[in-house]
């Protein structure tokens, strides 16, 4: 019995043994895309049945040997499997269609594995190059939006600022919440830097230059990412660089050229009616309070109707007041963006190599603003011996800025705040220059501005980073089954920034100067061992087991010459006072092990198991070491059950459990003593407000997911939907506490927070013709819902501050979906009318309440693409709905009567009320024409405020408009400026061509390829007036305020592709 | 062989391992701030931080000087119409607790572990001092279990009445701890390391805080002047440093100086400036500034709305004197002029034995010769009808005066004034109270959400959380 089993195992080898000594002959061919009809470099040809294959050549040619009965079989990604019998044919030339079948997938998953789609047991998202590069946005966080399910993008500040990115909500109460950026296998840094310094400094991964990028890979959440372990937990980025193999058709250089101009998306909607003032009167002397109201920098001054006042430019004269309605426009200019690349690239038997030089030039919308980027990028390949593989990656990036916009509303840097405080009536182009004979500044306020082009180009903030990205891996074959692998990569930057005020800034006199330096550094050192064997003819095994070195360094040094001792010298020697200096050196380290194994039966059922322990330097000894598996499942059902058809083309179960165990930042453990500036010679020593924690234990989230994918008709319809469920306890948070406890936070390890959601991708194909038209629409949809849990494990607190400006907070708040925007609202009687106080102004709740939250409910996006011989075009609409906006610019620009929403009830026309004052009091009147006894003045500006008495009547005392707007919009009552910030917005539109390869080959080109982009170009629809509602100040976890936020843009631009 | 390796390496990956734990420890020393503190570095900074708070913006430019009607708004007039910020309540209590209760908690720690009383009692006096100022200005606080983050996270409010009680018990506790002539101190810049001072300094607070409470709790008072007789009578005279900071140039200037570096909000108050007109006090040149476009003082009403105030002119009115707004003006903590106005008024109260009369005389020349006034200008103010001790209505005098005196000390001319009830003063123009002055600081919104339980817990025993809610001591 024995014996006929091992024969039978044997059979398999004697057929081929068998075949082999059967008539071979040699077919050659070329490997062609049928839409484009461009070569296939890479293209795998196999013999049906065998083992036997080869790969196409960088020109797609093959050769293989094959006899007359068998069958060929072409595959490559992202194209249908094509077969060919070979008969009598010696020369098989195939054209492969695009690939609608997601089956066929290949993915890059965790470590830079790829896997077959079909195998994976969780959700995973890829997008290609063209979708990256031909999208053109210099933050590669942006061309992510609105294209990948569950994936949400906030954009801070303008077009030069930071976005963040979040996966599936947050599962981190206080930490980062951004997923982890894994380069080639090695993570790459994404910090923003300089948070609070008054600048919105990009995020860092926006150092990578998109046309290197082959290929990103979304793995969302643990599930997907369990082998990167600490901070999987938010998700991974994985990105694939290109190299030589990715050159189609032999030595190939790609140039490539693209210009992109960015106007504004969106300003505040201003009115023209009333100018600079208060209780209608203004008139200028000096600007900071010597002539009448020429101090205030509101608008809530006299009428812009030509009458004759003194304004800022006319030496006292009196001269026509009037409206300049495009002032603030007026100061904004176009950005642009120039982006010139050349790639070299090419493969042989013993080398793969790829080079690229890129330059971007970026200019601001605000003046004087903008950062030029250089990226060289080698990439190499050497098959030094057939089982020896050596590959190299090196990027050096150069991003060089002159002036970077100042955000915050910061008097010495933004212009923001000075645009929302305004007299309407100000002519900007009066002010370009800025700078008067003996050097002080010429502006239409000194209480408290300077001027807005002395600002841009004054005070300036001038940024350098270097930063090398690299890594060699080196791969050994020790068995056919058998893989070493040792990788070693590094990404190290310098950054440099230098801010200047110049003296005679407003509110610093003297100026100052800062320089303020950082050096961050990742290594990661990994070995690994794989092992592929197929046990028997149904079990195929693919196990992989390493080991990870990774250690973290960061380091700062500041130092502040707080006022300057001679000026326009910008040096720290030249200081009135000590500088103002602290540096800081960070380390970290973590060792890890891992391992990982796939079992697949007969091609339609797999397993995966992972497991990784991380020892990690920020925890202490004894919590330091912890251990997380996960396993997940999946099923292709259509094959197992035989049931795949035209109908149902593809029918996949799969689902899975993980666990991610986080580490936290360095030095949490030990209580320090921070220095404080020396008082004279004392030195200054104090006890530290954050009380740390000496028992920390990691951070875990433990997560479960299952899915289903399914392809009808042919694969014409694809669906794909996810439900996800992750609880993360042992949540690190710096939590405030009462600060009568003597500390103002205290390091606390007990938070728990949940997150479960729904993921839907809709594939559709309704038109593909053989003549080659084809319409694509993809939907994608993703509802999150997230929960706190807990806090501290006593119960004391229910809030955690995730961010704040002014009185509004957002919280982390027990109960509660995350992210509550926590601020003063309106006081309201029993049956929840607003009460008045006793002049007729709102009143306002002592207690705080919950007035939104900034996550919002689902987000959404459809993409329509058609695709004609060469043209292609598409366009992607994006939408988010159900979240909340706290808006400052809407809060204070009502306040000091700029937005035209002020002009209702300010006067006659616009439903203003009659009235006079006497003893303080205002008269109502029963009509604009009556008059008011004792000659008093009538004025015309009522309103009453739609509220209640203590007493339960309605309100009916009248207020002046100005007195209205200012007390519903004051900073003490936030209830007023928070909106639903649900948009639809209309993404994107592309248009491309790829010009015929015969025509290019005349040319004696390989490839020729334009494209037309517009982001960001309009709004279909939103509730938040006067601002985009997808802003933030920056990429940490308290979103959902907006306070002089620069505008956002919208960008058009132009992309050409030339191959040679 | 395979039998030797399996050990071997077992060795091997023990020791590798070993090896691990302590380089992953090594890395998580912090190499940018000592994990141990000595107590003269946290004294020189405790004093620098709190009185910088005591002195500075959110306690006294934003309130107490503008509802005590020593200072006013000429710009941004909200807070002087008592409407005051939340961020400057959230200050003031975020600062003291944090930086001054913490520092001095650990540095009186310290006193015991380095086996160095001095530094213990000068801890416990400077905690005391700025508990003082809390419950003076809030009412009921959390003090007992306060600064024990190990312990209470949440610590309960004690009424005030506890609250000064513990405070004499501690300055008492503190003052029985000194010995001036060993185990010196350093790093002290406001008495100079001078323990003697110290000593004075805690038996002026206990004197001070004995007649705050001497409406509500006579007995204690007079068991305080009682004991500071039985010991000696230990306080400040006219030859001793006052405690008091004296700031440097930029960027450790005064905070008043460093505001007029940049702002130009603040006016002397109309309030203050008529009264020193009318008691033609010489003072009066160097509490407030002249004008540049006048050769007049010129006050300013408290309370003005943005446009009326403005209308008066940044140079037709009167900024409050050099010798505040200078950068390197000293602040005052505790002043012989104080010490002498609280004995006037213990003698009055028959707490001591003394002339109120002459004391009170005493107090006034002190006041003026801490602005350099001497000689015959000051008998001549002294021997005003208007300026005579009335024995029979000595909160008048002694609250008129005292307010004079204590000019720029906001917080603790808000408290006297409260418990004196003179000078009486009229609410701002356009205040926001219904006709009434805030009689305290409401808690800040923090405590609501962190410590909320609590704070009910006060609200409920003191009265709700408005300006207007008296606290204890506030009998009359």
């Amino acid at each position: 019995m024995n014996y006929v089993k091992r024969l039978l195992c044997l059979l398999p080898g004697l057929l081929w043994l068998q075949q082999s000594i059967a008539q071979e002959i040699r077919v050659n061919g070329v490997v062609t895309s049928r839409a484009d009809a461009q070569r296939i470099p890479g293209a795998i040809i196999q013999v049906k049945g065998t083992s036997r294959g080869t790969q196409s050549d960088p020109d797609g040619k093959y050769s293989i040997s094959a006899q007359a009965n068998d069958t060929l079989q072409f595959s490559s990604l992202g194209f249908e499997t094509t077969f060919a019998v070979v008969g009598n044919n010696r020369v098989i030339n195939i054209s492969l269609e695009n690939s609608n079948r997601k089956l066929e997938e290949v993915v890059v998953t965790a470590l830079g594995i790829s896997r077959e789609k079909k195998s994976l047991g969780y959700a995973v998202q890829e997008l290609k190059s063209k979708d990256i590069s031909e999208a053109k946005e210099t933050n590669l966080v942006n061309a992510l939006s609105g294209k990948i399910a569950g994936v949400q993008v906030t954009n801070s500040q303008g077009n030069l600022g930071s976005s963040r990115i979040v996966i599936r909500g947050e599962t981190s109460i206080a930490g980062n919440n951004q997923p982890l950026f894994v380069l080639d296998g090695v993570p790459v840094d994404n910090s923003q830097l300089g948070v609070g310094t008054g600048r919105d400094f990009a995020n860092a991964i926006s150092d990578i230059n998109p046309d290197d990028i082959a290929s990103i890979s979304v793995l969302k959440g643990p599930n997907a990412a369990a082998l990167y372990g600490s901070r999987a937990s938010s998700g991974v980025i994985v990105i694939k660089t290109k190299t030589g193999k990715d050159t189609k058709g032999g030595m190939g250089v790609t140039v490539n050229s693209g210009a992109t101009f960015e106007k504004l998306l969106i300003l505040p909607d201003f009115q023209n009616s009333y100018g600079q003032g208060t209780g209608g009167q203004f008139s200028y002397k000096d600007g900071k309070g010597g002539g009448l109201n020429d101090g205030v920098d509101e608008s809530w001054g006299p009428k812009l109707d030509g009458r004759l006042i003194p304004q800022f430019f006319s030496n006292g004269e009196a001269v026509p007041f009037v409206a300049h309605p495009d002032n603030v426009k007026d100061f904004y200019v176009t950005g642009y963006t120039l982006n010139n690349g050349l790639s070299v690239g090419g493969s042989n038997e013993k080398l793969d190599y790829r080079f690229s030089y890129n330059n971007t030039k970026q200019t601001g919308i605000l003046p004087n603003t903008g950062i030029t980027r250089n990226t060289f990028t080698a990439s190499n390949t050497f098959r030094i011996t057939p089982k020896l593989t050596l590959s190299t990656y090196a990027n050096y990036v150069r991003s060089a800025a002159d002036n970077l916009p100042g955000v915050d509303g910061r008097r010495g840097n933004s212009v923001t705040l000075q645009f929302i405080w305004f007299g309407r009536q100000v002519d900007v182009s009066k002010l370009k220059n800025y700078k008067n004979a003996d050097g002080t500044d010429y502006n239409w306020n000194h209480s408290y501005y300077s001027n807005p082009y002395w600002i841009q180009n004054e005070n300036t903030v001038g940024m350098l980073r270097n930063r090398f990205l690299g890594n060699a891996r080196l791969s050994y074959q020790i068995q056919d089954w058998l893989t070493a692998n040792f990788r070693i990569g590094t990404d190290y930057y310098q950054d440099r920034r230098k801010y200047k005020v110049a003296y005679y800034t407003n509110g610093t006199p003297f100026g100052s100067y800062t320089e303020d330096a950082y050096a961050v550094s990742e290594t990661n050192g990994e070995f690994t061992l794989n092992a592929k064997k197929k046990l028997g003819s149904d079990f195929d095994i693919d196990v992989l087991a390493g080991a990870n070195l990774r250690s973290n360094q960061f380091e700062q040094n500041y130092q502040q010459a707080p006022r300057l001792a001679v000026k326009d010298v910008y040096t720290l020697n030249n200081s009135r006072d000590p500088l103002i200096s602290t540096s800081l050196l960070t380390r970290q380290k973590v060792y890890s092990g891992f391992a990982a194994a796939q079992v697949g039966y007969r091609n339609y059922a797999f397993v995966n198991l992972t497991a990784r322990n991380d020892w990690s330097s920020t925890l202490p000894r004894g919590n330091n070491s912890y251990f997380y598996p996960s396993v997940n499942a999946s099923l292709v059902l259509s094959e197992a059950l035989h049931i795949q058809s035209q109908a149902l083309s593809l029918l996949k179960l799969r689902g899975g459990w993980a666990q991610v165990g986080k580490d936290t930042d360095p030095y949490q453990e030990i209580n320090t003593y921070p220095f404080n500036q020396p008082f004279g010679s004392l030195p200054l020593l104090t006890v530290s407000d954050k009380y740390l924690n000496k028992d920390l234990k990691p951070e875990i989230t433990t997560s479960t997911e299952v899915g289903v994918e399914a392809g009808f008709f042919d694969n014409r319809a694809r669906l794909d939907v996810t439900y996800y469920n992750s609880r993360s306890r042992n949540q690190i948070l710096l939590a405030d506490v009462s600060s009568t406890t003597g500390y103002l936070k205290k390091l606390l390890n007990t938070g728990a927070l949940s997150n479960q959601g729904v993921e839907v991708t809709l594939g559709l194909t309704p038109i593909t013709t053989r003549s080659g038209f084809r319409w694509d629409v993809n939907v994608n949809y993703a509802r999150n819902v997230s929960k706190v849990i807990e806090l501290d494990a006593d119960g004391f607190l229910n809030n955690y501050v995730l961010g704040s400006s002014g009185n509004m907070q957002v919280l982390a708040s027990k109960g509660q979906r995350y992210g509550a925007l926590y601020g003063t609202a309106y006081k309201r009687d029993s049956e929840n009318r607003i009460l008045v106080n006793a002049d007729g102004t709102p009143s306002v709740d002592p207690s705080k309440k919950v007035l939104g939250y900034f996550t919002p409910k689902w987000t959404g996006s459809i993409n329509n693409s058609f695709s004609f011989k060469g043209f292609n075009l598409s366009f992607l609409i994006d939408t988010k709905q159900g979240g909340s906006l706290w808006s400052g610019t809407n809060s204070t620009g009502m306040g000091t009567g700029v937005l035209e929403a002020t002009m209702q009830g300010r006067d006659q026309e616009h439903g203003g009320l009659p009235y006079y004052t006497s003893g303080g009091k205002n008269i109502p009147l029963p009509d604009h024409n009556a008059t008011a006894p004792g000659g008093a003045v009538v004025k015309h500006d009522g309103i009453i405020f739609d509220g209640y008495t203590a007493d339960g009547k309605k309100n009916e005392s009248i207020l002046s408009a100005q007195t209205y707007y200012k007390a519903v919009y004051s900073s003490s009552l936030n209830e007023s400026a928070v909106y639903d910030a649900s948009f639809v917005k209309l993404r994107e539109v592309k248009i491309g061509y790829t010009i015929p390869a015969s025509l290019v080959k005349k040319w004696g080109l390989q490839a020729v390829n334009v494209a037309l982009v517009g982001r960001n170009l309009g709004y279909l629809h939103k509730n938040t007036p006067n601002v985009d509602p997808e802003t933030a100040f920056n990429t940490g976890n308290g979103q959902g305020l907006e306070t002089l936020q620069i505008p956002t843009t919208r960008s058009f631009g132009f992309n050409l592709n030339v191959s040679f | 062989m395979k039998k030797i390796f399996i050990p071997f390496y077992l060795i091997v990956a023990t020791i590798w391992f070993s090896g691990c734990q302590k380089d992953l420890e090594r890395t998580n020393i912090n190499p940018n701030e000592p994990t141990t503190v000595q107590p003269d570095y946290l004294l020189s900074n405790g004093i620098k931080a709190n009185v910088d708070t005591y002195w500075g913006s959110d306690a006294t430019m934003e309130t107490t000087l503008l509802y005590i009607q020593y200072w006013a708004k000429i710009q941004y007039p909200e807070p002087d119409t008592y409407k005051p910020a939340t961020t400057n309540i959230q200050n003031v209590w975020n600062n003291f607790y944090a930086q001054g209760i913490a520092d001095f908690t650990k540095l009186a720690e310290l006193g015991d572990t380095l086996h160095n009383p001095n530094y213990k009692a000068v801890g416990i006096i400077m905690r005391s001092w700025i508990f003082q100022v809390l419950t003076d200005l809030y009412g009921d606080i959390p003090y007992t279990q306060a600064g024990k983050i190990d312990q209470y996270l949440t610590p309960v409010y004690d009424s005030q009445r506890v609250v000064y009680r513990g405070l004499l018990a501690e300055l008492k506790g503190a003052v029985s701890i000194i010995s001036p002539a060993d185990n010196p101190i350093q790093g002290d810049s406001l008495l100079a390391n001078n323990m003697n001072g110290w000593k004075k300094f805690a038996n002026g607070l206990r004197s001070r805080i004995a007649l705050r409470i001497a409406d509500r709790d006579p007995e204690a008072a007079k068991a305080v002047f009682a004991e500071l007789a039985a010991e000696g009578n230990f306080l400040f005279t006219a030859s001793d440093r006052e405690a008091k900071l004296n700031y440097l140039t930029s960027p450790n200037q005064n905070p008043v100086g460093k505001n007029r570096e940049t702002r130009n909000d603040y006016r002397i108050s109309k309030t203050v400036v008529d009264r020193l007109k009318a008691l033609n006090d010489p003072r009066l040149s160097i509490y407030a500034a002249l004008p540049a476009d006048t050769n007049a003082y010129v006050g300013v009403t408290n309370g003005l709305t943005a446009d009326s105030a403005s209308r008066l002119g940044f140079t037709k009115t009167s900024d409050v004197g050099a010798v505040f707004t200078a950068t390197q003006a000293p602040a005052f903590v505790f002043t012989y002029a104080e010490q002498l106005f609280i004995l006037a008024e213990a003698a009055q109260r028959n707490l001591i034995s003394g002339n109120a009369a002459d004391l009170y005389r005493q107090a006034i020349r002190a006041s003026f010769k801490q602005y350099g006034i001497t000689g015959a200008q000051v008998d001549t103010y002294l021997a005003q009808a208007s300026v005579a001790y009335d024995a029979n209505n000595y909160k008048k005098s002694i609250g008129e005066q005292k307010w004079l005196a204590l000019f720029s000390e906001g917080l603790e001319a808000f408290a006297e004034w409260r418990r004196l009830d003179y000078p009486q003063l009229t609410p701002a123009y356009t205040g926001v109270l219904g006709g009434k002055m805030p009689l305290r600081l409401t808690y800040p919104s923090s405590e609501q959400a962190l410590n909320g339980n609590n704070y009910k817990a006060a609200v409920a025993r003191q009265g709700a959380d408005v300006l207007t809610t008296r606290v204890w001591f506030d009998m009359y």
